[in-house]
């Protein structure tokens, strides 16, 4: 921050003379966040997503392997407010369903009972779920008694509803992405210090590395790689494989701007300052150099997101990504593989809303920062 | 220039080596091999004689030499011209690979031409009519090409498509023309069944060349020699198609390496879902049964494309814009 904090003192005076107060480029940034409206939206939608992805066991009236046997292939069987006389209720409700075998084509039929209402109930026992491993609880935070069924989005081929399982889902859609730039930002920051503050011959093999990951499309690089995951793997083993597989591309990029970034730097007069007052070469990279550049980084950072999130979502599409038990948003659009199925469940290409929204929101959001990140620009 | 030219494609040897070593370690990673998976195969399907000639298989595909060995014979062949054979249906990997070449290169132009054709004339407008309601309009349409997967997209326009006239049009031939001799007839058929994954892909593709433009385009009206423009009264369609125009094409000119790979990776995934003809579905294929020398060849021709298109519009840049320096 070092050299923006000595902008800042230039700065604040100007500032001071118009309202009187200081504010820290901190405030500036969020400020300047702040103005853009699309940002703001698709930073609320995150935070709500990524909360009910945590909370995903209390939100999610039914547990993820919960399967409603006799329900299966349900269509989104959702709440009502107004009952078939047209009377209003105040607390909504589900009406009953009945499976029945239509004698002539044998095929499953479900019905609507008009005369079972059951009512949408608040902090409802439900299967046993837990938080992070840490909360344990059995209390869901809405459902309906027991013989009636809440399908928002409906069910899948083999009965288990739709909605908790999209909020299970992005408990790993939302967070191998995040993963995967953690790591790839890891490698990259690091690599691109290293190389851009010592050069030589080290940075000369990193740099025709990375030229090397930059000629690979992605996905088929991804494919390759995903295709190498072993069958006998566990959910959480493939997990992180998936979040490797994603960073291993995108780590060169940002090594190379990082490295600009430091190669300018590294002679610029804060660096000498902490160099002459004796500062360790590792306190020059970590405290000067290193700031420096975060704000760049963490642009890049969010905007790479979206693409890991897209990956995980095709790869797990094509049944190379996560496997079941676990499920992702991917693996529940993997159902929805065939015209048939998408013209029969319909429902089933809900989770692709989510998947849009999120990876809307996280360019919304990456774009107010790239211009939150520069406070004293208009 | 010819010698930055010459430079560059020096540069790509050394690089193309370390791919063809990555992409051998990547297929030689796993336990099994090709003729492990295919012994397993066949021995589901009830011919266990196989298991006793596996050993032979091996020595006739050289997959029982040394690592070292089968990398440099396969290397030194590959610059031969010799790609090797594909184990699973034992044809030259070369013949493979023209088989599906065509189609691949057609449906990837076709897509190329209309994000370009579309995208860079719905930016600009976005540009010139900024916070119109067209402007928003076609904001929110690019924000939903680039956050809606293109295999998604080529999957809800093939239940459309069966709607509307009963055809699922997967592949890019009916059937009875898979296999025919080019005529004008199956040329109509291609495009009827090639459409569906151009537009879907080329949906996201437009979105994203429409965005660059927009946004190079405001930046270039902002500068004061618009305002220099407008003021000798030049009238608004020179300013922008003369003037705006050109000056906001350069960035556009460096993407042209990054929309090939765009298109490499937006097949890739679509043509697997729409079951196309295509290089990246025989790569897949290859590469979940291990028929290295296929999927090698096919990884090494996909990363050629987008070094030479990153080589194209480097050098499309610096003719264009004199500012450039090369060195």
């Amino acid at each position: 921050m070092t050299d923006i904090a000595a902008d800042a003192i230039s700065a604040a005076p100007a500032a001071k003379a118009e309202r009187t107060t200081v504010l820290s480029v901190r405030q500036l940034t969020w400020r300047k966040f702040l103005r853009n409206k699309l940002a703001v939206v698709g930073l609320i939608i995150l935070v709500i997503m990524y909360l009910s992805a945590l909370l995903a066991g209390f939100i999610a009236p039914y547990g993820d392997r919960e399967t409603h046997g006799q329900f299966a292939r349900q269509a989104p069987h959702g709440l009502n407010f107004f009952d078939e006389t047209g009377a209003f209720h105040p607390v909504p409700f589900v009406y009953g369903l009945k499976r029945t075998l239509d004698p002539k084509t044998f095929q499953q039929v479900t019905t609507i009972v008009p005369e079972q209402k059951y009512p949408l109930q608040l902090f409802v026992k439900g299967q046993p779920y837990s938080i992070l491993g840490l909360i344990k609880s059995d209390i869901r935070l809405f459902g309906v008694e027991a013989p009636g069924k809440l399908f928002i989005f409906g069910t899948d081929t083999k009965g288990r509803d739709v909605f908790s399982r999209i909020l299970y889902g992005a408990q790993v859609s939302l967070t191998v992405g995040l993963v995967g730039v953690a790591l790839s930002l890891l490698i990259g920051v690091s690599m691109g210090l290293i190389t851009g503050y010592f050069g030589g011959w080290f940075d000369n093999v990193v740099q025709r590395v990375i030229e090397m990951t930059m000629a690979f499309p992605q996905i088929p690089l991804w494919l390759a790689l995903a295709a190498l995951i072993p069958p006998t793997w566990s959910s959480a083993q493939v997990y992180f494989a998936i979040s490797i597989v994603l960073s291993v591309l995108t780590w060169g990029s940002l090594a190379r701007q990082v490295r600009a970034m430091v190669l300018s730097l590294k002679t610029s007069d804060f660096v000498r300052a902490a160099k002459y007052s004796n500062a360790s070469t590792a306190r020059v990279m970590v405290k000067h150099l290193l700031p420096s550049t975060m704000s760049h980084v963490l642009v890049i950072a969010t905007l790479t997101i979206p693409s890991m999130i897209l990956g995980e979502t095709a790869l797990s599409f094509l049944g190379l990504g996560i496997k079941p038990p676990m499920t992702s948003w991917g693996l529940l659009l993997n159902e929805a593989q065939s015209v048939q199925v998408i013209i029969e469940l319909p429902w089933l290409l809900i989770p692709a809303i989510f998947v849009v929204l999120t990876i809307i929101s996280f360019n919304f959001v990456g774009d107010g920062m790239r211009d939150a990140a520069d406070p004293f620009s208009r | 220039m010819p010698i930055y030219i010459a430079k560059r494609l020096l540069i790509m040897v050394p690089t193309l080596l370390m791919i063809m070593v990555v992409g051998f370690i990547i297929m030689k990673l796993p336990a099994s091999d090709f003729v492990s998976q295919y012994v397993l195969r066949q021995a589901a399907q009830g011919n266990t004689g196989i298991v006793a000639q596996q050993d032979m298989l091996r020595e006739q595909f050289g997959l029982n030499r040394p690592l070292y060995e089968q990398f440099f014979t396969w290397v030194v062949n590959f610059f031969r011209g010799d790609l090797g054979i594909s184990f699973s249906d034992l044809r030259p990997v070369s013949t493979i690979i023209m088989e599906r070449l065509p189609a691949t290169l057609v449906v990837s132009a076709m897509a190329f031409i209309v994000s370009w054709g579309i995208g860079i004339p719905l930016g600009v407008y976005s540009a010139t009519h900024q916070y119109s309601p067209g402007d928003i309009g076609l904001t929110a349409f690019a924000f939903i090409g680039i956050g809606l997967p293109d295999f998604l997209l080529a999957l809800i326009f093939l239940v459309f498509a069966f709607l509307a006239t009963g055809d699922v049009l997967l592949g890019l031939n009916s059937m009875q023309y898979v296999n025919q001799p080019f005529s004008l007839a199956k040329a109509l058929d291609f495009l009827s069944h090639a459409w569906l994954s151009v537009t879907a892909v080329a949906f996201t593709g437009t979105a994203f060349i429409m965005r660059v433009t927009r946004n190079n385009m405001l930046e270039e009206l902002g500068k004061p020699y618009v305002m220099t423009l407008r003021a000798k009264g030049l009238p608004e369609k020179v300013v922008i198609w003369k003037h705006v125009f050109r000056n906001a094409l350069h960035p556009l000119v460096t993407l042209f390496g990054q929309v090939l790979s765009f298109l490499i990776n937006g097949f890739a995934i679509t043509s697997i879902v729409l079951n196309l003809p295509t290089i990246q579905t025989t790569y897949l294929q290859a590469t979940i049964q291990q028929d290295m020398y296929l999927a090698g060849a096919i990884l090494v021709l996909i990363a050629v494309t987008v070094m030479v298109g990153n080589l194209i519009s480097d050098v499309m840049l610096a003719w264009l814009d004199p500012r450039v320096r090369y060195d």
